[in-house]
């Protein structure tokens, strides 16, 4: 024992009193370098770990695909479902304009896809029909993560079309009144919103949160509130919920809606 | 609508005016329940991904659990292992009062375990040589989380000796020590309690640094305390890097 009399530095910072320190600090740093090995194969073991649990996710993924896909064919034929969705999420319905919910009217398709594997980024598409706001039929917004940490965001850039620009929601005209309080933004200002960060915590899109990991695997739950409210008052219903149908009459139900503009 | 549905869409169409859109209900109730079989099929997708990735890391627990038991092994070799490396820990640091810190020096075990399930719950364990100030030779505090989001908190009802309570830390011992040191001992950490609500509404801040931060990897915040005290080898007059407590101002360079 303390063969190691000079090799390495005295952890104890003591003088050397008697040669028992350093015979102590030689045992000691032997047993640190064994703790460390241990915490090196700890390491590995994590990384296996996490590297599987990637794996799952990336399978489950594939398998969700077409699921969603269905789902998507499915909601085409149901009016206005990503609308009225919208507007009965507590946080998203506070993001749309008036102007916002017009152009909504048009929105036929949302997406949320991973990158293939899973950890490298995702992005939300919204698919619109034509319509007289913009031109772009497609608007997606993508979030990138590097290995560094770094995160990208890019978005469409959208080409709006004449006389339209993001439009902002207080038009004097269209507020009649409305007892909800509406977004002072364009809800799709949130297209331009892109940055860089080199912290992945920075970027903290409330916003694609939402979409991703509420709305978007359940939106039936959201949209199937505002359906049971309008069940319970088939009739006229005054209490403007989802705001539709602001331009037009005070009810809200969206059936109506699509056969008077049949 | 196209006029060539047949019969029945043509009488309902007729009764449009006084219900208002029945024909479109019933076309939309019966896309909205085929919408409503996909939700369930994605439910149970979800639900199995989640029970393969549970398993996942209870397998990696299994895994894991020799490891850490050797290391703990070593570290008991290792003189205030888990007192230093609380010292040098940002924020648990500041935990310990002076009189804490006496006790910690004859802590020579640590211990954070999941349940075997990993969802219902962990502990973590402290154990104590025989000392001067409680009989207990462990300290637990246990979380387990419940059915309808129930968190039930049990920790050790500490035996303190005579003359012994939970130091308050406002003791004489205090000689202008330039750190700022707990105020509340960091042994009224043991308490017990029961929540309900989502498990993430739960803020044992200390659990959580213990088991995801110090836990992993506590050779990390030791090792910075162990450097400062190579640096300082000539003119610190500690004449120890056990983290006695007394002196230390090495824990503010000890970040993560």
């Amino acid at each position: 024992m303390g063969a190691d009399k000079g090799k390495k530095p005295k952890l104890g910072g003591a003088d050397n009193e008697n040669n028992g320190t350093e015979q102590i600090d030689a045992e000691l740093v032997l047993s640190i370098e064994k703790l460390q090995e241990f915490q090196d194969e700890l390491d590995k073991v994590n990384e296996e770990a996490s590297e599987k649990v990637l794996e799952l996710e990336q399978k489950y993924n594939e398998i969700r695909k077409p699921v969603y896909d269905k789902r998507n064919d499915i909601i085409k034929s149901i009016p206005d479902f990503w609308l009225t969705a919208f507007m009965s999420h507590p946080a998203l319905s506070e993001l749309l304009t008036d102007e916002d919910q017009k152009i909504f009217k048009y929105l036929s398709k949302l997406e949320v896809e991973d990158c293939k594997d899973v950890k490298s980024g995702y992005s939300i598409t919204f698919h619109f029909e034509s319509n007289p706001y913009f031109e772009d039929a497609i608007l997606t917004k993508t979030f990138t993560f590097f290995e560094e940490g770094t995160t990208e965001i890019s978005a469409t850039a959208i080409t709006w079309k004449e006389g339209m620009g993001i439009p902002i929601g207080v038009a004097a005209e269209e507020k009649k009144g409305n007892k909800r309080p509406k977004a002072d933004e364009s809800f799709f200002s949130w297209f331009n919103n892109i940055q860089h960060s080199s912290n992945l915590e920075e970027i903290h899109d409330e916003v694609a949160e939402i979409i991703k990991d509420d709305l978007w695997p359940n939106p039936l739950r959201y949209f199937n509130n505002e359906a049971a409210d309008e069940e319970g008052s088939e009739m006229d219903d005054d209490e403007d919920k989802d705001g539709d149908g602001s331009e037009d009459d005070d009810d809200d139900d969206d059936q109506d809606d699509d056969e008077n503009e049949d | 609508m196209g006029a060539e549905k047949g019969k029945k869409q043509r009488s309902e169409e007729v009764e449009e005016e006084r219900n208002g859109a029945d024909v479109i209900d019933v076309e939309l109730v019966q896309t909205i329940e085929k919408l409503q079989s996909i939700q369930e099929d994605l439910e149970k997708i979800n639900e199995e991904a989640s029970e393969k990735v549970l398993e996942l890391e209870q397998q990696y627990n299994v895994i894991r659990k020799p490891v850490y038991d050797k290391r703990n092994d070593v570290i008991k070799s290792i003189p205030d292992f888990w007192l230093t490396a609380f010292m040098s820990h940002p924020a648990l640091s500041e935990l310990l009062t002076e009189e804490d810190q006496k006790i910690f020096k004859y802590l020579d075990n640590l211990e954070v375990e999941d349940f075997k399930d990993v969802k219902s719950g962990y502990s973590i364990t402290f154990m104590f040589k025989p000392n001067p100030h409680f009989e207990d030779a462990k300290l637990t505090k246990t979380f387990s989380f419940l059915e309808e989001g129930v968190t039930k908190i049990t920790a050790t009802n500490i035996k303190w000796k005579e003359g012994m309570g939970i130091p308050n830390g406002v003791s004489e011992e205090k000689k202008g020590n330039k750190r700022s040191l707990a105020e509340e001992s960091f042994f009224s950490w043991f308490t017990e309690s029961e929540f309900k609500g989502d498990m993430y509404e739960i803020n044992d801040e200390v659990a959580d640094i213990i088991k995801d931060d110090l836990w992993p990897n506590p050779l990390t915040y030791f090792n910075n305390e162990a450097e400062e005290d190579m640096d300082e080898d000539d003119e610190d007059d500690e004449g120890s890097d056990d983290g006695s407590g007394d002196d230390d101002d090495d824990e503010e360079d000890a970040e993560a």
